[in-house]
């Protein structure tokens, strides 16, 4: 079988800058606002900083509905990163990032400058990037160009990761087939500072010099905001503008640099080069502290000669930062520079009057107020609810399967189930010797910190849940974030989001995505953990079909472990432990991988969480966890009690039998009882003489447990009224699980 | 005519004006902090040399052009890709 050919592309696409890509209301708005029309520069400047990527402008209103304070937080959304206080005078950076259309044109490349850009992010507040975590998604595995996209995007993340000397410690990763043409790479970056040398994104100092330091610019990645703002069709493949070429060996050098110049304490000010390229970094560092920044474009270090001032301004190479100093410490930077080899221009300096001053020697080629150029004027979109979710809701049951055991295998096989070893085997989770649990082991990673504490770490998504119902779907992924994290004995401290979506001109598209932000927003009030940060990607679709991804929220989060909180993962440990599990079981098949995978069926009632209980149970939770009396814990979410008792099993190689009759349910049916993904569960394993006490513990608040069975050296069996309803032999269970990436990836093209 | 060897060679680099960080730190660190001066630039790449059996050269280069597309030897989103035969 062939692939699809690939057109060989065109050359070069230039700026177009006759023709503004904005609304007749922004044209209109920034003609207003200048009193003048704006010239070819300054319509680039704004068509790249207006673009939806840069700007928020559908979204913005919708996002402040997110709680952002806390405790621990420092700082919260509005800058390259959400920064918490991990005490001793710690502190930790978290940011989401994405490439998706990047990534769909050039998975390799896309992919690693997603890392490099995320990694960017972290070090602009004055950290060293310490963790990454990718959550992937991509069409079927059955079809090869998604296992192409999938290939190239884990060794583009593995290589970048590596060469930088950053550990891939987590992820996700998620098939479905409205992703084929638009995949999503995801990347959560997290970084290690010290409170005293943070540094922030604002230009506060007049008079302040702006260095640009790292890589040339060129016309690579010109327009990439404008073309993240926009739905891929065939063309795509053809544009190459926006793809730009990985360069890790000199992000490490940056980043090295940088830090160096952290720790002179001679950093007043940093912001990363990303999309909108030098207009948004300049726009946005000066309209943050009210000041304005003056630059000479002929001071910029250019790769290809007769560069525009429009292309200069909008070009985002790679591998970019701005600083600001003062100009008694300008030697002490440009040792540091040289030292490290890294190429670097003084470009201008901070002013008072507010406005961004382009020259190009001393004629100027741009000007308008750095306020003006940061804030495109909203664009609220309207909402309207989808017609598909009422069929969806209505979905009759699928008859139940003569082979539950079966049943069982089909879905440790099923790609979203399957052990994801095959993809962070290829990522180094170790460099930097911060790494305690390592990806697969527990339900998030741990790492050590500086100050006797850990950091667990997890990220979490369900694009065939929010689909099916957008709200409801939404609060599950916080809530299995939420969930992994206690799982893991931390405490929730913090989350970031990162909400993909189709187009939000569809109000049925912004319908769901207005119902994202509700559900998450409610959820995160309910537990008091704020949100410091997050990403909106919209124009996720693929115009040959013309359809929309599903809406695919992503959350990252990130808790605290206390010292001594015992270490436990999700593999049983000893025949004759018993079993418990926490929470209740319910009818809630909706998008559920059973219905999804086995059945092909999308539709039904998409588990929902008990606001009410929540915040009790992850507290009990973690009690329990901390009180030493836990020997294994899984969450149980994707294919249900039956999948997480496999996985523990399997990871274990211990048996387990566990008795139906015994689980707390309201379940109508075997299978929904076996496969039902109902939110907030969990199964514990632990010494019979402890058991009374654990399922006490969380009866007395109200919170259903029950023991339901014990750890054996025999295969996987549920029984029911004293009967064996679903008996598989272990090795068949573990090659199930361990077997099905790496054969689907091995399967010939 | 009956079928010959030919050997073609497949060259897949960087597109021109995209970046090249190979070819750039060779340039760097090797070639001009070696002295060689007059070396102003580098571009890095893949070669690919194959034994192909084919009526004629051109039957041999075509075949060459149409598996690097089918089997994405390079990704013509980032990439350049020359086919050429050896006489």
């Amino acid at each position: 079988m062939t692939r699809p050919i690939i057109e060989e592309p065109l050359s070069l696409t230039l700026v177009e800058v006759q023709k503004p890509n904005l609304t007749d209301e922004e044209v209109q708005y920034a003609i207003q606002m200048l009193q003048r029309e704006p010239n070819e520069v300054e319509w680039a400047m704004l068509e790249a900083q207006w673009s939806e990527h840069c700007s928020y402008k559908s979204s913005k209103p919708l996002l402040k509905q997110l709680p952002s304070k806390g405790t621990k937080v420092l700082v919260g959304p509005g800058f390259d990163a959400g920064v918490i206080d991990v005490g001793d005078g710690w502190v930790v950076t978290l940011h989401i990032e994405s490439h998706n259309h990047p990534s769909a044109i050039d998975p390799y490349g896309g992919a690693a400058t997603g890392v490099g850009g995320v990694v960017r992010d972290i070090l602009s507040l004055g950290s060293r990037p310490v963790a990454l975590l990718d959550p992937l998604r991509f069409g079927s595995i059955e079809s090869s160009h998604s296992r192409w996209l999938f290939d190239n995007v884990v060794r583009g993340i593995a290589d970048y990761g590596n060469c930088i000397g950053v550990p891939t410690v987590g992820g996700e990763a998620e098939f479905d087939p409205s992703f084929e043409r638009n995949c999503l790479v995801d990347v959560v970056c997290v970084g290690l500072g010290r409170k005293d040398k943070l540094v922030l994104g604002e230009a506060r100092n007049p008079g302040d010099l702006v260095y640009l330091v790292g890589g040339r610019t060129g016309r690579d990645g010109i327009r990439g905001a404008s073309f993240a703002s926009k739905t891929l069709t065939d063309k795509s493949d053809t544009e190459r503008s926006a793809v730009q070429v990985p360069d890790p060996f000199t992000k490490k050098l940056i980043i090295e640099a940088i830090l160096e110049a952290v720790e002179a304490n001679i950093l007043r000010g940093m912001k990363d080069l990303g999309g909108g390229g030098l207009t948004c970094g300049l726009a946005e560092i000066a309209a943050k502290a009210g000041t304005g920044i003056e630059v000479d474009l002929n001071k910029i270090q250019t790769r290809e000669p007769n560069m525009l001032p429009a292309e200069i301004m909008i070009s985002e190479s790679q591998e970019r930062m701005i600083l600001l100093i003062r100009e008694e410490d300008e030697r002490e930077l440009v040792n540091i520079l040289e030292k490290w080899e890294l190429s670097f221009a003084k470009i201008g300096h901070v002013t008072k009057d507010g406005l961004l001053t382009i020259r190009r020697g001393n004629e100027i080629v741009a000007k308008a107020p750095a306020k003006f150029v940061a804030e495109a004027p909203l664009a609220p979109k309207s909402a309207m609810r989808p017609r598909y979710l009422d069929v969806l809701a209505k979905v009759p049951e699928p008859a139940l399967p003569e082979d539950l055991g079966q049943t069982l295998i089909e879905l440790l096989s099923s790609p979203n189930i399957a052990s994801k070893e095959w993809i962070y085997r290829q990522y180094d989770h170790e460099v930097g010797i911060r790494t305690i649990t390592k990806p697969g082991q527990a339900d998030s990673a741990l790492l050590r910190l500086p100050n006797k504490r850990s950091l667990a770490l997890t990220t979490d998504g369900n694009s065939k849940q929010c689909y099916v119902d957008p709200y409801w779907g939404a609060m599950g992924v916080v809530s299995e974030a939420l969930c992994n994290l206690v799982a893991s004995g931390a405490e929730p401290v913090a989350v970031v989001d990162h909400l993909q979506y189709g187009d939000p001109g569809n109000p049925e598209v912004y319908w769901t995505f207005k119902e994202a932000i509700r559900a998450i927003s409610n959820y995160l009030k309910a537990v008091s953990v704020p949100c410091v940060g997050g990403k909106v990607s919209f124009y996720n679709e693929d115009s040959t079909s013309g359809k929309a991804i599903k809406p695919s929220p992503v959350i990252a989060a990130l808790g605290l472990v206390e010292p001594k909180t015992p270490r436990i993962l999700q593999a049983l440990r000893k025949e004759e432990n018993d079993l418990i599990v926490i929470g209740n079981t319910s009818d809630e098949m909706g998008g559920s991988e059973y219905y999804e995978h086995v059945h092909k069926l999308s539709g039904g009632r998409v588990p929902r969480v008990n606001l009410k209980k929540e915040r009790t149970l992850l507290r009990s939770l973690l009690r329990t966890l901390r009180s030493g009396r836990v020997e294994s814990i899984h969450d149980i979410s994707k294919g249900g009690l039956a999948v997480a008792l496999a996985e523990m099993s399997v990871q274990g190689r211990k048996g387990a039998t566990v008795d139906l009759d015994k689980v707390p349910n309201k379940t109508s049916r075997m299978d929904n009882l076996l496969f039902s993904e109902s939110r907030s569960r969990f199964i514990i394993e632990t010494k019979p003489k402890n058991t009374t006490r654990i399922v006490n513990s969380f009866k007395r608040l109200g919170i259903p447990a029950s023991k339901v069975g014990s750890v054996s050296d025999n295969g996987i069996e549920f029984l029911a009224k004293g009967q064996a309803m679903l008996t598989i032999p272990m090795a068949e269970a573990s090659r199930a699980w361990s077997e099905a990436i790496p054969g689907a990836m091995e399967a010939t093209i | 005519m009956s079928p010959a060897t030919f050997t073609v060679e497949v060259i897949v680099e960087n597109k021109p004006l995209a970046r090249d960080p190979e070819g750039e730190t060779i340039h760097r660190n090797l070639i001009l902090k070696g002295g060689y001066s007059q070396v102003t630039g580098v571009r890095a790449g893949k070669l690919l040399r194959m034994n192909v059996e084919a009526r004629s050269s051109e039957d041999a280069e075509q075949l060459v052009r149409k598996l690097c597309d089918d089997l994405r030897i390079y990704n013509p989103a980032s990439h350049i890709c020359q086919v050429r035969v050896l006489s």
